[in-house]
């Protein structure tokens, strides 16, 4: 049930991008976004879904899992290809009846909007949250940002502060579930009825799991006090992360990346925005 | 005296996943009616997960639960109706506690069933009487009772929908030995009143051979063993096999045949420990 959502999860491997350094990833994260907007032709596109298709393949990652993980996008996607299809005006008109146009221009759009969005997820989440451990995405994270503390950010909380949250989030998800299935075992109905007696079903459940929340907040935070935590002052840390050779080629492939894609859409193509 | 069946029952977690995880293997037994079962096992054995599947809350990746002959998944529509039939009480019930007063939290279940007001009210002070909670109790906050209570209050929730079976998941864990013996205790008068079928999960050995009559051993998502109380306690070796143990006294009994002393086996209490030896002692001054 609330266990399948797998948008954001790390799943443990060993491949060439579980071991990049998460510092180099996030950077090539942001670099991999960037890049897909240079794609403006047929050929460079063509590009783009290579680029997927190749971190997929990579990653170890089942393209089973990976689907399941795009349906919350679905609504996304079609909300722009009706807007992109229905408003947008070119040259070869499709379609006129009444007031909808349709023309070739829009649906072309419409697609390569689809495949921006669909490879920025399966980049972004590849790259990052499926081959990262969150502990090592926030430690990360916390280095990229360390010059910021020059101007008094609060940069090792802030980033504390992630960790916790993302430590917590399977914790509140399995503590969700294990309610949920306590009440339903007392006949609990949260599926059928009008939205507003469905949202008051849920009330057996959040009030347990936001005193279970504090509860929780209260004892780690006891637990840290406990083992001297005292922010990030002179903390040290445990695993300290090496930037290797690897990390450079994975930059050298993304800055080749980029440059195909800008010479490819110098090709002429019958197809371009 | 409703009896539960499992039929070759296998339950794998997140199939298709790297995470893929087999938590019961091909598993087929029976549950009977007017008894107190004991469903033991290592931690990670499968037994949490075999509660979860007998009232439905989970559908079992294959095989067939049968509740009093009625297969639960014949009418996934219609497997809901199999919570007030089972009723589970989870780990750690008392974080499930959401209501004002102790009263309107036990009444939760019974007032899901559709039933009125005086029928439900019955149901609230015999279920609170069973878990030992007293009447002044009933109308204080359920956070502001202390952790035994909370767990009896939970418990009296369940209870009081008077389920044909009743199932518990280490009811007793993590309380001091006079918390653990007024929920089991109560459990078992309320067994005995109402001769409905228990099921209790545990790991402690003690409180399975004072509470249960029969009892089922998982290991590594099977049936390892199943039968009376005696007859699984007189097979310690096999318990010890499993990472379980035999309850003191009986380890205790084994220790003084293993020195000569023919003291029978099958002993699992101190009140049998004690007359067995009183007739030992007995019959060897007779002899002189």
């Amino acid at each position: 049930m609330i266990k399948d959502i797998t948008l954001g999860q790390y799943f443990p491997g060993n491949t060439i991008l579980h071991r990049l350094d998460p510092r180099g990833k996030i950077i090539l994260t942001i670099l991999y976004i960037v890049v897909i907007f240079f794609a403006k032709n047929l050929w460079s596109f063509a590009a783009v879904i290579a680029s997927a298709v190749f971190l997929t393949i990579i990653s170890r990652i089942s393209p089973k899992t990976l689907l399941k993980s795009m349906k919350p996008l679905i609504f996304v996607l079609a909300f722009t290809t009706f807007f992109n299809v229905f408003w947008t005006e070119g040259e070869v008109l499709l379609v006129k009846f009444w007031i909808i146009e349709i023309y070739l221009e829009g649906i072309i759009f419409a697609v390569m909007m689809i495949i921006r969005i669909s490879a920025l997820l399966v980049g972004t989440t590849i790259i990052l949250t499926y081959t990262t451990s969150p502990i090592m995405l926030t430690d990360g994270l916390e280095q990229l940002l360390a010059p910021l503390r020059k101007i008094k950010l609060p940069v090792h909380e802030f980033s504390m502060m992630m960790t916790i949250a993302l430590r917590f989030i399977p914790t509140l998800i399995e503590e969700t579930d294990k309610i949920m299935s306590a009440q339903k075992a007392r006949g609990a109905d949260f599926t059928s009825g009008s939205l507003a007696k469905r949202a008051k079903a849920l009330v057996p459940v959040l009030i347990p799991l936001f005193i279970s929340a504090f509860r929780r907040a209260d004892e780690l935070a006891t637990a840290m006090e406990c083992r001297c935590y005292r922010g990030g002052e002179g903390r040290t840390r445990m695993n300290i992360l090496h930037y290797s050779g690897r990390d450079t080629l994975a930059f050298i492939i993304m800055i080749l990346f980029g440059a195909a894609l800008i010479l490819l859409n110098q090709i002429p193509s019958a197809i371009s925005l | 005296m409703t009896e539960i069946e499992l039929k070759n029952v296998s339950y794998i977690y997140s199939p298709d996943t790297p995470f893929r995880k087999v938590a019961l293997d091909n598993v087929s037994l029976n549950i009977h009616g007017g008894v107190i079962t004991g469903l033991m096992g290592h931690t990670g054995s499968g037994k949490s997960t075999l509660v979860s599947l007998l009232n439905g809350l989970n559908r079992p990746t294959s095989g067939q639960v049968l509740v009093g002959g009625e297969d639960v998944w014949a009418d996934p529509k219609q497997v809901h109706r199999f919570a007030f039939k089972v009723g589970l009480v989870f780990q750690y019930p008392e974080y499930q506690l959401f209501e004002e007063t102790v009263r309107r939290d036990i009444s939760f279940g019974p007032r899901n069933m559709g039933l009125d007001e005086a029928e439900i009210a019955r149901r609230v002070d015999e279920a609170a009487s069973f878990c030992g909670l007293s009447p002044e109790l009933l109308d204080k906050s359920p956070f502001d009772l202390s952790g035994g209570q909370k767990r009896r209050a939970a418990i009296a929730g369940v209870m009081a929908m008077e389920p044909e079976v009743l199932v518990l998941d280490e009811p007793a864990a993590g309380l001091d030995p006079r918390g653990r013996e007024e929920i089991l205790g109560g459990i078992r008068s309320y067994q005995r009143m109402r001769g409905s079928s228990v099921v209790i999960v545990s790991h402690s050995m003690e409180d399975m051979a004072r509470y249960s009559d029969e009892i089922i051993v998982m290991d590594h998502a099977k049936v390892k063993m199943q039968g009376t109380t005696a007859e699984i306690f007189a097979r310690a070796d096999e318990l010890k096999s499993v990472g379980l143990s035999v309850p003191q006294i009986t380890e205790l009994m084994n220790r003084i045949r293993e020195r000569g002393i023919p003291v029978r086996g099958g002993i699992y209490t101190v009140e049998d420990a004690r007359d067995e030896l009183l007739r030992l002692i007995s019959e060897r001054r007779g002899r002189r």
